[in-house]
């Protein structure tokens, strides 16, 4: 079995691409920062991040489709919180509904809120689907590991990539299995025991395979240390990238606190 | 006469749950011998492997590159002792194949440079030049059983276990490891169930069955003796059954 990887678009070869990967993940973090620090309801502030994530969008040539399944794989978590807040928010009512002795109230600066909100959380996630569409995962965690982000988090995400494939190729093959005996159909409570199985099994490959890893690593020598191969170095243009998009955020911090207070 | 490398003396080994995995084993291998281990499956192949390199302890003595394996000396014990396991996934833990290959040769704190060379030089000799930047999950079944046997040839041991590596290989992908293995100058230790490859490549054949050692000696010989093969759950290899025209299976 095949999957998409989550950097399908990454081996491109345009001049985001060839940008350094810490470069592009400080960069990343620095839009990041200026789109949360931005004030509730200041919706002005967000548009250069808006613009330069455009312009990466564009200059790397990523189609509109990758971004957008992505980023609606993505939504549904975030939207989960942000539906509540028009009626959360105390403000003027825009709409109410009486439910019962209960009335149901929209106001408007729920509404701004969580349109705020939306906006902002888009901002992040498109910032990290273009980082991911233009840098190959293992990269990005090698630019993690030289920007000193602690070496049990980067190892744990490069196992998790490594064998996020293995375990769900795992999981279907053993969905089939039980499809090729059941047809797809049965009684429900017999599936839900058959999927209760599914992934107890799993559950115990997973920690079988953990165990036949730990094996390979130490028969090579591991020590609990892990240690990295390849030197990256930045170039003038990755600086100019990094202190640019930095000076960028900051500027935009600063405009949103002295013009909206 | 060649000095051993690799010695067991009465090697035992019980399962937590009580069920006996190892029998006394004893045998020990010359450097530069190639040694099929066979024998049905729960024999007890793969746990004598794993007791080798220390990853279940066994009783017994185990002797490795002149190293008696105990607690304290695993890890010289696993520098001689290249063990390439049945599932190339779990052998393949790192995003690149490159620096997967690198992984024993960085671990044992070589120079940047000789690493590299040491990469180059073992995936070359499998046949997977280039190879550095792919990711593992995307090689086939054939790429990612040559990989891992590069992963340990990088350390250069001076043994060399695998364990059912034919497994799940195609016919072309089997062919290329049985021209690829004799050319390795490591003392190799084959374990499986594949006797066509092992009588290609191995000239002295183990052969076990409940724990123990039941016959040893020159492929030609073990693996042409039908009854014992049989006795021991089994086949004459079909290059063998061929050459006697006897492809016909037995009733």
């Amino acid at each position: 079995m095949h999957h998409r990887m989550l950097d399908h678009f990454a081996g491109g070869e345009t001049p985001v691409h060839r940008l350094d990967p810490a470069a592009k993940t400080v960069a990343l973090l620095a839009a990041v920062l200026a789109t949360v620090l931005v004030g509730r309801e200041h919706f002005l502030p967000l548009l250069p991040t808006v613009i330069a994530l455009a312009a990466y969008h564009a200059l790397a040539r990523a189609p509109v489709w990758y971004v957008a399944k992505r980023l609606l794989v993505i939504s549904p978590f975030a939207a989960a919180i942000i539906v509540l807040f028009p009626f959360l928010e105390p403000g003027r009512a825009v709409w109410t509904l009486p439910v019962g002795t209960w009335t149901v109230e929209v106001t408007r600066e729920g509404l701004l809120r969580a349109g705020h909100l939306a906006a902002k959380f888009l901002l992040c996630a498109w910032a990290t689907v273009l980082l991911l569409a233009t840098t190959r995962f293992q990269d990005v965690l090698q630019a993690l590991g030289r920007l000193r982000v602690p070496r049990v988090f980067v190892v744990q995400l490069a196992f998790l990539y490594r064998y996020l494939w293995v375990l769900l190729d795992e999981g279907m093959r053993l969905r089939m299995a039980r499809a090729a005996r059941d047809g797809g159909a049965g009684p429900w409570r017999v599936r839900f025991q058959s999927s209760v199985g599914v992934v107890g099994v799993l559950f115990l490959r997973t920690y079988d395979r953990a165990e036949r890893i730990y094996w390979a690593m130490t028969a090579r020598g591991f020590d609990g240390t892990l240690h990295g191969t390849t030197q990256a170095h930045m170039h003038l243009t990755d600086w100019i990238v990094v202190i640019g998009v930095c000076a960028a955020a900051v500027a935009v911090v600063v405009w949103d606190r002295v013009a909206y207070g | 006469m060649a000095e051993p490398v690799l010695e067991l003396e009465d090697v035992r080994y019980r399962y937590p749950t009580g069920a006996e995995a190892l029998r006394g084993v004893t045998f020990s291998v010359e450097a530069g011998e190639r040694v099929g281990l066979v024998g049905p499956n729960g024999a007890g192949k793969s746990t004598l492997l794993l007791a080798m390199a220390g990853f279940v302890s066994a009783q017994g003595k185990i002797r490795v590159a002149g190293h008696r394996l105990t607690r304290g000396t695993a890890r010289d014990v696993r520098r001689h002792l290249g063990l390439v396991f049945q599932d190339a996934d779990n052998q393949l833990f790192m995003p690149r194949v490159g620096d997967d290959v690198a992984f024993g040769p960085v671990t044992m704190g070589l120079a940047p440079e000789e690493v590299r060379s040491r990469v180059a030089e073992a995936l070359a000799s499998v046949g997977l030049e280039g190879y550095e930047a792919r990711e593992p999950y995307h090689l086939s079944v054939g790429e990612k059983r040559r990989a891992a046997l590069a992963t340990v040839l990088a350390m250069r041991p001076q043994i060399l276990a695998l364990d059912e590596p034919s497994a799940n290989l195609d016919p072309r992908g089997r062919r290329m490891l049985i021209e690829l293995l004799p050319g390795l100058s490591n003392t190799l230790l084959l374990i499986g169930h594949d006797l066509d490859m092992i009588l290609d490549v191995c000239g002295r054949t183990i052969v076990m069955d409940a724990g123990r050692v039941v016959a040893d000696g020159p492929s030609s010989k073990v693996l042409a003796d039908r009854d014992l093969l049989e006795t021991h759950g089994l086949e004459l290899p079909l290059t063998l059954a061929a050459r006697n025209g006897d492809t016909e299976p037995r009733p």
